[in-house]
């Protein structure tokens, strides 16, 4: 039986080590929770792209890279994750199993050592970062917050939890702002580094085929530094609902994108969380759903239009593209199918359909190492360690009544719309 | 060193070719049925009557979207009770079906092969579908990303349909009607033109035997070969430059060669691909000089990328991404092919990226869904994808450079640009 075997190193960093022979690559995920707060949050957005310019013994990304590539191209990547109010900083390693190698079997250890460097000892001129790169790499983040508007489909998401959200950490965008950028510097970010390095909650998830003493032995001496781990702030998830927002905005598009933001007052770790996944399925998680039933096939509106759920900070998304014109009756029969599972509206097929998709994914999740780190990511920021089997077990027990009751919970808070121009 | 076990295949007696390949420790299964038959297939001779049918543009995709439909409802709802995911997706060469499970196997694989081999069409559904594919048509309107790349194609060529949408437009699926749909269908789907792919934990044998006994119940006779009719396409390309204006902040800019060694598929377009493949990745790369510095510039970010496409009748290359400055962009690729055209390559260079390739390919073995849509798609083309390690390993640097002078010719090259609106 597959399953997590959690360790800690001497200094207090978790360790998920999820041995498996069925991969070809090892994989290790490093990640630094922070709040999600104003005040950090672009700084944790930039860490990662400064990371990725340099390490003491590969001081360009050039270099890097090209040794990665005679590492049998080893990914070694960083970037920023939002899950709830968790603000993640990941730093990434894929590397061939030196099993499958006919020589060069030292790879793994020489790619664990730049994945060290990577966290440990990026690249450092005069006692911090190097300016260069800092400057360089606040122009790369700007670009990459102000081109969110070339996405339609994602803006009009982002847009949607932004209004939802006002006034709740939540509503910060996972790469910052653009405005916090410019009080950055090389010197205030590397000190910055360092304390998030020194107090931040730290795990490291491995998935592949290893011996566990022996991996936990490597980690255990090259992530060997002094801690002082100071405590994150919980998550806060209930918000009533006072009045329905509409919130619209017009731009140049050929499409309106229809965004709906909903409290459903339930997070992962709660008892009803499991009724709560099968209700998000139930109403827009396949083509059995209410949404794709309804709003695609029998009305004829639209392409997609699905539902998912942000675990982590009780919300539901939903979310279509539709003609400007027919606005209101999307909405309308939205609204009708969330209604209709509250009075319990819900046919057989629909309900066994979503069960059954559910664990087919959620067993599907175990061909794939990035999606195995992720499902145990979720239980680990909310506090809850249950392996995938487990969580399969608990949602295969929900029964229709279960959805219908958790259905009550949930409050419709902002309905965004992206129109075309007058 | 072995990878993977032997794939297990065999040809049918009305022509289908069904490949297994087992792979024991996986929880899914994984189903492809594939038809050599995409948007490029505009125009052909019916094998039955000898008739010349030039049909409109999109409609193999909108076939694709009628499938589903059964006599009994739609496909989706049978896979849906038992437990498995189903979609499909059509190319400018194939159009593709596929369920993925982890229960319900030879159920899930008889729903397949009922519904790709059962046409069904009503007059009603498929005026209904046009609504659903015009909201498909407005996503991608939206989609900048997509347009610079459509409006490459359309650059690159003057008549060879690849410059047209996948889907067509609004204004050509209204032409589209049930007796069109059942000439494309009973051209495209005849077993002959057609693969099956089988990968999971499975025993070959037995599937073997099921697809074996279900297809000979078809009483199917052999068809003619299919006559595609292609129009004549010039070596020159269409238009040197196209500007568009779109809703964005951040330009985008694709830079595009027209392949004219043509009219050959098998190994040799595999070595054709890799060696154009790991061209590119030498000259363009992290790795490379062309990348730092036009990333130093500010020119470019992680966005950046590069991709060729071989196929027997077409081939191109595109190179490009986000940029501020689209005009200056184009002009340092151009500066830089021609640097790398005058002092060549480095032998290590070459050395370093085979080594790269070899890694990407064992960590890409890593997905079913991978290994089950490259080697359709490779198939389509008489290509087998396991053949590319040994093509790899055998390539030499001499292959690479031979190309390198024939294939960046500025005759044959077009520029896309997507710029913001004023």
């Amino acid at each position: 039986m597959e399953g997590i075997i959690k360790k800690k190193l001497e200094n207090g960093i978790n360790v998920y080590l999820y041995p498996t022979d069925k991969f070809k690559t090892l994989t290790f995920s490093f990640f630094i929770y922070r709040d999600l707060e104003e005040e950090n949050a672009t700084k944790n957005a930039l860490i990662p792209f400064v990371l990725k310019r340099g390490t003491k013994n590969f001081p360009t990304a050039r270099k890097l890279t090209r040794y990665l590539e005679s590492l049998y191209g080893a990914d070694l990547g960083a970037d920023v994750v939002k899950k709830g109010e968790r603000h993640i900083i990941q730093i990434l390693l894929n590397v061939v199993n030196p099993n499958n190698l006919e020589k060069d079997r030292d790879v793994l250890d020489k790619s664990l050592d730049v994945f060290r460097e990577m966290i440990l000892e990026p690249y450092i001129e005069n006692g911090c970062f190097k300016r260069q790169y800092v400057e360089q790499e606040k122009d790369v983040l700007k670009r990459i917050i102000e081109s969110l508007f070339n996405d339609k489909y994602n803006y009009a998401i982002e847009r949607c939890l932004q209004e939802m959200c006002k006034n709740e950490p939540y509503s910060i965008y996972k790469y910052g702002n653009v405005k916090d950028l410019e009080k950055i510097n090389e010197q205030n970010l590397y000190d910055y580094y360092l304390s998030v390095l020194k107090t931040s909650p730290m795990d490291i998830f491995v998935v592949g085929d290893f011996d566990y003493d022996i991996i936990y032995e490597k980690l255990n001496k090259l992530f060997n530094f002094k801690r002082d781990e100071k405590p994150l702030k919980p998550i806060s998830i209930k918000k009533d609902v006072e009045k329905e927002k509409f919130v619209e905005e017009k731009q140049d598009v050929n499409q309106g994108k229809l965004s709906i933001g909903l409290r459903t007052n339930v997070k992962y770790g709660d008892e009803d969380f499991y009724a709560m996944v099968v209700l998000n399925s139930i109403l827009g998680g396949g083509p059995y759903s209410k949404l794709f039933q309804n709003v695609r096939e029998k009305a004829s509106l639209a392409y997609y239009a699905f539902s998912r759920l942000e675990k982590s900070k009780g919300l539901m998304l939903i979310s279509s593209g539709i003609d400007f014109e027919n606005l209101n009756r999307a909405i309308e029969i939205i609204k009708i199918q969330i209604e209709d599972i509250k009075k319990g509206n819900v046919t057989d097929y629909e309900y066994k359909s979503a069960l059954k998709d559910l664990v087919n994914s959620l067993k599907q999740a175990k061909d794939s190492p990035a999606s195995i780190i992720s499902l145990y990511l979720d239980g680990v920021i909310n506090g809850i360690e249950e392996s995938i089997d487990e969580y399969i077990e608990k949602i295969k027990r929900v029964t229709k009544e279960d959805v219908v009751s958790v259905a009550q919970n949930i409050k419709l808070d902002t309905v965004y719309f992206l129109n075309k121009k007058d | 060193m072995k990878l993977i076990d032997d794939i297990k295949e065999k040809v049918l007696a009305n022509g289908l070719k069904v490949f297994v390949l087992p792979m024991k420790k996986y929880n899914k299964a994984i189903a492809v049925y594939s038809t050599k038959y995409g948007s490029i297939d505009s125009e052909f001779v019916l094998p039955y009557t000898g008739e010349k049918l030039k049909v409109p543009e999109g409609i193999a995709h909108f076939l694709e979207h009628k499938m589903f439909d059964m006599e009994y409802g739609n496909a989706f709802d049978k896979f849906a009770e038992y437990g498995a995911e189903s979609n499909a997706f059509t190319s400018y060469n194939n159009t593709t079906y596929y369920f993925s499970t982890t229960s319900n196997f030879f159920e899930s694989l008889k729903v397949l092969l009922d519904f790709v081999e059962t046409p069904y069409f009503t007059e009603e559904s498929v005026e209904k579908e046009k609504g659903i594919i015009t909201q498909e048509l407005r996503m991608y309107e939206d989609d900048p990303e997509w347009q610079v790349y459509l409006n490459l194609l359309k650059s690159l060529y003057h008549n060879f349909p690849v410059r047209i949408d996948i889907g067509g437009t609004v204004e050509s699926i209204q032409k589209i009607n049930t007796e069109l749909l059942y000439k494309c269908y009973e051209t495209f789907y005849h077993p002959s033109n057609m693969v099956l792919f089988i990968i999971g934990p499975i025993e070959p044998k037995e599937v073997l035997e099921f697809v074996g006994q279900h297809e000979e119940q078809r009483k199917l006779g052999a068809q003619s070969e299919i006559k595609r009719i292609y129009p004549e396409e010039p070596e020159t390309v269409f238009q040197k430059e196209v500007k568009i204006y779109h809703s964005v902040t951040q330009p985008l800019m694709l830079l595009g060669f027209k392949d004219v060694d043509l009219g050959y598929d098998g190994e040799k377009l595999l070595k054709k691909d890799v060696i154009i493949s790991i061209l590119l990745d030498i000259m363009f790369g992290k790795s490379s000089e062309t990348f730092e510095k036009l990333y130093e510039e500010g020119l470019i970010d992680d966005r950046f990328g590069f991709s060729f496409e071989a196929y027997k009748d077409y081939g191109f290359c595109s190179i490009g991404g986000n940029t501020k400055d689209p005009e200056r962009l184009a002009q340092e690729i151009i500066k830089s092919i021609r640097k790398i055209k005058a002092e060549g390559l480095k032998k290590e260079d070459f050395e370093i990226m085979k080594r790269k390739f070899i890694g990407d390919f064992i960590q890409s073995l890593n997905s079913l869904d991978f290994i089950a849509h490259s080697f359709v798609s490779y198939y389509h083309r008489g290509i087998n994808m396991f053949d590319f390690s040994r093509v790899l390993y055998e390539l030499e640097f001499d292959d690479v450079m031979n190309y390198l002078e024939g294939f960046f010719n500025e005759d044959r090259m077009s520029i896309s640009m997507v710029l913001p609106r004023k």
